[in-house]
């Protein structure tokens, strides 16, 4: 390895890092984001889940397709994120699909 | 699947796809949608219905129940509109996508019902014997599989 890109390596992992404490946000009453997850179920085409994110959402195939495979091997992947109405509108479209998405406060 | 040569659904230019399927097979279609458009106006079949009205929330009853009030009647309307829509167009030669997604949704949830009433896991199919009751079943479910990975293809490659 390069001595240089070692030493900034090690730069890097020293620095002091700005670190938000998340309670702060929550004693402040601001909203966290909601996320949707796609649950993985036995019925549903793996080719079918990738389309539906594609087609709901707007993804690239790529990135349709990579959510689609954690969704089988890690069973859920988070599909969107947003205020509360958008997590529904979002859970609703998938529904509508007959994906088995859910939404929860992050 | 056997479907020839052809493909089931050939796109044809934008927003038009060739149906190449059998009378047999227009026929199965149309039953399997007219059987799922009476049991979704059957309160007997409603523990078949669990995957086509999903939980919004795992661990927050309110939110779910917020959410279902909100949403329900629209979900039960726009699968019925799906239903309704396939079954008119059963003997169609050419569908437009507006119609192919129809199908593509209207199939899916049939596949979801037959799938739950099968309790399809994650080893299924399993093992059958040729008098097992629920062979038709089986082949009705993986028939409609083929169709909407079919539709699901035409559809992608003409994004």
């Amino acid at each position: 390895m390069n001595r240089t890109a070692g030493i900034n390596v090690i730069r890097l992992a020293d620095a002091p890092v700005e670190v938000r404490d998340p309670d702060i946000d929550e004693t402040l009453g601001v909203d966290r984001p909601w996320v949707v997850l796609v649950w993985n179920d036995p019925i549903n085409l793996m080719t079918y889940v990738t389309f539906v994110l594609q087609k709901v959402f707007g993804y690239s195939r790529e990135k349709a397709e990579a959510m689609m495979l954690e969704v089988h091997n890690n069973g859920r992947s988070v599909v969107s994120s947003g205020t509360r109405e958008k997590a529904e509108l979002d859970v609703f479209r998938l529904h509508e699909h007959g994906l088995w998405a859910t939404m929860q406060q992050d | 699947m056997a479907f020839g040569l052809r493909r089931p659904f050939q796109p044809k230019g934008p927003d038009r796809f060739a149906v190449n399927i059998g009378a047999r097979e227009r026929a199965v279609v149309k039953a399997v949608c007219e059987d799922l458009l009476g049991a979704l106006e059957d309160p007997a079949a409603e523990p078949l219905l669990r995957r086509v009205y999903p939980v919004a929330h795992v661990t927050d009853a309110t939110i779910d129940a917020a959410y279902q009030e909100m949403v329900h009647s629209d979900l039960v309307t726009s699968r019925r509109q799906a239903l309704e829509r396939i079954i008119a167009s059963t003997e169609e030669k050419e569908l437009d996508r507006e119609q192919l997604e129809s199908w593509m949704i209207g199939l899916n949830t049939v596949r979801l019902v037959l799938g739950t009433r099968l309790d399809v896991g994650e080893d299924s199919p399993p093992e059958l014997e040729p008098d097992d009751p629920d062979l038709p079943a089986w082949a009705v479910y993986e028939f409609l599989g083929g169709m909407v990975d079919a539709i699901v293809r035409s559809s992608a490659e003409t994004l």
